[in-house]
């Protein structure tokens, strides 16, 4: 009741927007994520009422909208997500590569791998996880995983790396040149000596890496490229890795559910998110690229260009999605890292 | 001879005091520092200058006033209070009639098996409860096309919030002097006038503990909001936690402390309530 009177208020001082409103849409994104201007913008522009809901992780989500009648009309899955959400029969296929701002999406982007032509999904943000490197300790190259599994001895006992299974094993697969989601025992236990030796030279394994660089607690850090760009506008000798034996890449999508109630107004949106100057709220907020050309103009350039976010060219064949990997190979991962972690 | 019969017993209750025993109040004080010492942390970083949450560089209130004019936390909080309330009346009218049903009636059958139904929520896991209630609600949508929006979470915190306000309003009544209700009985009071001009004046504590505690629960719940809220039913907790994936900031740490504070206030006032005496 109160937002709804609220929002009148809004578009009654505003003056902007038509004086009723045309329908609503329900959101449902990860939180902390959306840009509430970006929300603004598009109720002045539409006249649709948007309410805002956070959700933690794709499964919280994915659980709610297989039940059924989750009531929302947009969410916004990661990468894997979207093909398993495609396959399950969960999304409307809206298809907005016919959309009119579709022209807006860059090349890169514009077919990927998880919904191939975009029949379905619509880029929200990107990134990739790789490492930062303080370059006042260590000067050599550092466009390598070698960093943190073999590390120059200047960097020894001053690394950080993120607690996660699949990010540590995928890192030290691809440093190794092997298959990811391996369960060849050979590979597997080839790697898992390596983590154990590498061990020793970690100091902490933590997924916030910006508070401990910027105190020289640490000197590379396994972790997100915004995380990286943060860090480095508080410490300048930091410099983000993009490592040439390859480094994941992950992408949220907006999709629209099948189910959704406000299955027009969920279309409009998708459009209205693809225009530049719309992307341009979305990375402002959260800090992330987005992938549409041009949204770099309505940014401020050491965004825009920072070396974390816009990706060098060289580099962009080396990232990868990640890839699901089968529940027998999730299991044996499981139990590498409870031994590793001992 | 008897006041020395008297005084064994109550020697050997002073040697067995668990308080005088060696290293009691080093363990006290190491369980006390271990369950408060982050939290105290908690409120000390929400009053910090930066962002940072490890490193002090400053007093300042700038958290509290980000936080009280973040337009998504206000919605948050106030959806977290209507639901709170709701599920306070429910649950605490059920659960004064339930504590009247198990106290004050001649023992009937089933009377065991209605305690423990009453008190399930207490043993089964919150997980187990939310994703059945989940279920139930999509398939009463599915089946019936009935959905009561923000209801949904308020029946939901509702049933969970009973047996919270049932044993505070239980043990009041155990307590009571049983030989009033008898005497205004016998001054041919009829049963409703009885229990509306003696035991429920005399209940009342318990009743007003039982609600305060119904309604910390309901708006600490985190597990069955978060799988139940559907669209614009965020609550502060959910909102916290889903903020916490970016980092976390001193604006979360002063929302943390808010709530902290507002629980340990009524927790508090449930206690003195249910603690006085007539």
């Amino acid at each position: 009741m109160k937002r709804y009177l609220g929002i009148a208020a809004a578009a009654v001082l505003l003056g902007a927007g038509p004086a009723l409103a045309d329908g609503q849409l329900h959101i449902y994104n990860w939180g902390d994520y959306t840009n509430p201007a970006l929300l603004e913008k598009f109720t002045a522009e539409t006249g649709i009422e948007v309410t805002l809901d956070d959700y933690d992780s794709n499964e919280t989500m994915l659980a709610k909208v297989r039940a059924g009648n989750s009531g929302y009309d947009v969410v916004v899955p990661t990468d894997y997500i979207v093909k398993v959400m495609i396959d399950d029969g969960l999304l409307a296929e809206t298809r907005p590569d016919q959309m009119a701002n579709f022209k807006n999406v860059e090349p890169l982007w514009a077919d990927p791998p998880f919904d191939p032509g975009r029949h379905y999904s619509v880029p929200w943000q990107w990134g990739t996880t790789a490492f930062a490197v303080d370059t006042a300790i260590y000067s050599g190259d550092i466009n390598t995983w070698a960093i943190l599994f073999d590390p120059p001895d200047e960097l020894k006992g001053k690394i950080n790396m993120q607690p996660s299974q699949d990010e540590v094993f995928n890192a030290a697969l691809r440093y190794m040149g092997k298959p990811l989601c391996n369960s060849n025992p050979e590979d597997l236990k080839a790697m898992y000596d390596m983590l154990v030796n590498a061990k020793q030279y970690w100091r902490t394994m933590d997924y916030g890496m910006i508070d401990t660089m910027v105190a020289g607690d640490t000197a590379a850090s396994h972790g997100w490229n915004g995380a990286a760009m943060r860090t480095r506008l508080q410490r300048p000798t930091v410099q983000y890795a993009y490592p040439k034996e390859g480094f994941p890449v992950w992408m949220d999508n907006v999709v629209v559910l099948a189910d959704a109630p406000n299955m027009e107004n969920a279309k409009i949106l998708q459009n209205f998110l693809m225009d530049p100057e719309n992307a341009a709220l979305i990375s402002d907020y959260a800090k992330y690229a987005n992938a549409i050309a041009g949204s770099g103009a309505f940014m401020p350039p050491e965004f825009a260009e920072a070396p974390e976010i816009k990706m060098p060219e060289w580099a962009e064949p080396l990232g990868e999605f990640t890839l699901v990997c089968d529940q027998s190979v999730v299991e044996r991962y499981s139990q590498l890292w409870t031994n590793l972690l001992k | 001879m008897a006041s020395v019969a008297a005084s064994a017993p109550e020697r050997r209750r002073r040697r067995f005091d668990l308080r005088k025993q060696p290293g009691f109040g080093f363990m006290a004080a190491l369980c006390l520092l271990v369950l408060y010492a982050p939290i105290m942390v908690l409120i000390a970083y929400s009053f910090n200058e930066t962002r940072s949450v490890s490193q002090w560089q400053g007093f300042s209130l700038d958290w509290y006033v980000k936080a009280f004019a973040n337009k998504e936390i206000q919605e948050a909080a106030w959806n977290s209070l209507q639901i709170a309330l709701v599920a306070t009346v429910i649950a605490t009218v059920c659960a004064t009639m339930a504590a009247l049903a198990t106290t004050r009636t001649r023992p009937w059958r089933g009377m065991t098996t209605s305690y423990m139904v009453v008190n399930l929520p207490l043993m089964v896991p919150e997980i187990v409860t939310a994703i059945a209630t989940l279920i139930f609600f999509a398939l009463l949508y599915a089946a019936l096309g009935i959905s009561f929006g923000i209801g949904n979470l308020m029946i939901a915190h509702a049933v969970f919030c009973v047996p919270f306000a049932y044993l505070p309003i239980r043990a009041r009544l155990e307590d009571m002097d049983r030989t009033l209700e008898q005497a205004a009985a016998d001054l041919y009071a009829t049963p409703w006038q009885t229990f509306r001009r003696v035991t429920l004046p005399l209940m009342m504590p318990g009743v007003t503990a039982g609600a305060t505690l119904a309604f910390v629960v309901s708006f600490d719940d985190f597990t069955i909001t978060l799988m139940l809220a559907g669209p614009g039913q965020t609550t502060l907790p959910i909102y916290i936690w889903t903020s916490l994936r970016r980092g976390i900031s001193p604006e979360i740490n002063a929302m943390s402390s808010i709530l902290l504070v507002i629980s340990v206030i009524l927790v508090t006032a449930s206690f003195l309530l249910g603690r006085r005496r007539k």
